[in-house]
């Protein structure tokens, strides 16, 4: 994906992110990518680990460091007990303006995954990205095997968590499948 | 039978000790090799002191990154949160790691290709770059018959992940995954906040540029180093109890750790980014496309350990002397220092509050390349260069305990100095002397409009794949 396309989906994925009550963290963020990807199949040109919290980007987060030398995006602490909030700057609403036709072909699944996610927590975000990376990895595997896989590699989730979180995986997966066309 | 200890001085850590199991590596002409790899590339150049090699370098890594390991699992600083991420400190495991963090930190730097990052990008095949090098060292028939001798035998997997980090296993799909203790041991030796690599080569460059204030306080830092929870990164998250342990420094540390951030920006401002360096690293990459055959430089293992910086300082001086030679004229540059000069600087935004207003943005990376384009068009592809840094990345954010030890915040919200840090210039449009003050000149008349053209030439030609 051409890097100027990559830096407006992220500004525009950043604002509807906020704009849906998210913290905007670059946990959010990282997170909200990769669902994106997934279940969107909006593929904004990162590789994805597992890693701390789940699915994570060393790729995102050096073009977040970089979008925030640009001047696309700043990075704020309103309250010193939390970690910083990514926001939108001038020049990043500026650039999302500048791309119409890429604005118009993905703004609606930005949306979408804003909608969605804008509302939860970092916690509930790692549970569900990690829950999509195992159903990704064991595909045809059952709701319990996924879950059971999930809280091996993050021993600090419940299995009962881990189950619910599955099960929004495959709600969200059939959500996609029933709302597109094959 | 106990494994003896032998000893080396070291500028910046007096004393190195490694034991019978390390020094094999160290005598291995893999590692041999690095004493041929200078830390700096051509750096000396410029500041003549900084003739210091990758291998004095990569020892004072094994140094550091033991040291760290050795704080971090002392009884005394393992809390109760992140315990169960952590090995027994009195059982095998725990030796295991502390002899794999040592040998990972040792082997981090044996795929540098000649002159180090200077000459990397560009100069290796698509989807390669050191580090995979590196990999495949670790992997080598020379590598295994040294970790298989070792009781327990050394993963060579677990050597490589720790060498590498997630970041480049990531970046090279190398489709492995990082326990969150391995995740905490790769940040030892290759984290941006506290690793070993960048605590040795900020305290030795800043040594041997003679630049003084890329100097820290490394004991303290290194004495209030551990793993702790991760702090809140929102105001849902209610405590530390779903959280992953990372690496992070005791409140008493902070001030050195912001030692650490200021000499890091010192180091960047005055040596890394340095306008000089950027034109000397341009001459270099401009003459080994020319000189290599095929203009990069060798992957396989043999290919790769059967070059260093001799053999590319004799090419040069060659090529400088030979008209008909590749490579000559930025050969010549090199050996006569005729260097270029900078003809723009990216200009910062103001700092009085129109930093938000249209028309004062301060210039992207992308615009003084857009701008070096434009001068290299009107002026000639070999008389203008773009130069800047292989990457820029801002220091993280990193976590600090209270001195309580009940709780971890982020340095963002204790920090002014981590807030404030500033960014140091690193883009620059670099022309040939002759005609330096012209294209400064043109750049300055002509800025805005350049600048104008180019935006909306990028975004066009991005959206003409979008439907």
């Amino acid at each position: 994906m051409n890097r100027l396309i990559q830096e407006a989906l992220v500004v525009g994925l950043a604002h509807r992110l906020h704009a849906n009550g998210s913290w905007t963290g670059e946990t959010h963020l990282q997170k909200a990518a990769y669902l994106l990807s997934e279940l969107r199949d909006v593929d904004l040109g990162f590789n994805f680990i597992l890693y701390k919290h789940g699915p994570f980007s060393f790729g995102l987060r050096d073009e977040i460091s970089a979008m925030r030398g640009e001047e696309l995006l700043d990075s704020v602490v309103p309250n010193p007990r939390y970690g910083a909030q990514l926001m939108v700057t001038r020049r990043g609403q500026d650039l999302e303006h500048q791309l119409q036709k890429t604005m118009q072909r993905y703004g609606p699944d930005l949306d979408w995954i804003a909608e969605k996610l804008g509302s939860r927590g970092v916690m509930d975000l790692e549970r569900l990205a990690t829950a999509m990376w195992m159903t990704r990895e064991h595909e045809g595997a059952s709701v319990r095997q996924r879950a059971s896989a999930l809280v091996r590699v993050k021993p600090h989730i419940t299995l009962e968590d881990a189950i619910e979180a599955v099960e929004e995986i495959d709600a969200l997966l059939g959500e996609r499948s029933t709302a597109r066309p094959a | 039978m106990a494994k003896r200890l032998h000893e080396v001085r070291d500028a910046i850590h007096v004393f190195i000790e490694f034991d019978d199991d390390e020094r094999l590596i160290i005598d291995s002409p893999e590692f041999q090799r690095l004493r041929n790899i200078h830390q700096l590339a051509l750096t000396y150049d410029v500041y003549p002191g900084a003739s210091h090699k990758r291998f004095e370098h990569s020892l004072g890594v094994m140094h550091l990154a033991g040291r760290i390991y050795d704080v971090i699992t002392r009884p005394d600083k393992i809390s109760d949160p992140v315990r169960a991420t952590m090995p027994d400190p009195s059982q095998n495991d725990h030796r295991y790691w502390r002899t794999v963090v040592r040998m990972a930190a040792l082997c981090h730097d044996l795929g540098h290709l000649p002159f180090s990052h200077a000459a990397e990008d560009e100069l290796l095949p698509d989807g390669v770059d050191h580090e995979l090098i590196t990999w495949k060292i670790v992997h080598s028939d020379a590598m295994l018959s040294i970790f298989n001798a070792i009781t327990p035998p050394v993963r060579a997997d677990d050597v490589g992940k720790l060498a590498l980090g997630p970041r480049k296993a990531e970046r090279l799909r190398l489709g492995v995954g990082f326990t969150p203790w391995e995740a905490i041991l790769a940040e030892v030796i290759v984290g941006d906040s506290f690793g070993a690599d960048r605590m040795d080569y900020l305290l030795r460059d800043s040594l041997h540029t003679g630049v003084r204030y890329g100097h820290f306080d490394h004991e303290r830092l290194l004495g209030t180093l551990r793993v702790m929870p991760e702090p809140a990164r929102e105001d849902k998250e209610l405590d530390e109890s779903g959280t992953e342990p990372v690496l992070g420094c005791e409140r008493g540390g902070l001030q050195a750790a912001e030692q650490l951030l200021l000499a890091r920006y010192f180091m960047f401002s005055q040596v890394y980014h340095h306008a000089t360096r950027l034109a000397y690293n341009t001459h270099l990459k401009d003459f080994l496309k020319r000189w290599l055959p095929g203009g990069t430089f060798p992957v396989d293992v043999a290919g790769h350990l059967a070059r260093d910086d001799s053999d590319v300082l004799v090419a040069i001086k060659q090529a400088a002397a030979d008209r008909e030679a590749p490579g000559h004229d930025p050969a010549r540059r090199i050996v006569t220092r005729d260097h270029f000069k900078v003809a723009y600087e990216k200009r910062a935004a103001p700092k009085d509050g129109r930093a938000n207003d249209e028309d004062h943005h301060g210039d992207t990376p992308a615009d003084v390349e857009a701008l070096a384009r434009a001068a290299a068009n009107r002026f000639g592809e070999d008389l203008v260069a773009y130069g800047a840094p292989p990457s820029r990345k801002r220091p993280p954010d990193f976590a600090v305990r209270s001195r309580d030890g009940r709780t971890s915040e982020w340095a963002s919200g204790l920090s002014d100095v981590y807030l404030r840090l500033p960014e140091s210039p690193d883009a620059y449009v670099l022309a040939d002397a002759t005609i330096r003050d012209d294209v400064r000149r043109w750049l300055n008349d002509n800025r805005e409009t350049l600048l104008d053209e180019a935006r909306a030439a990028k975004i066009e030609e991005s959206e003409k794949g979008v439907s």
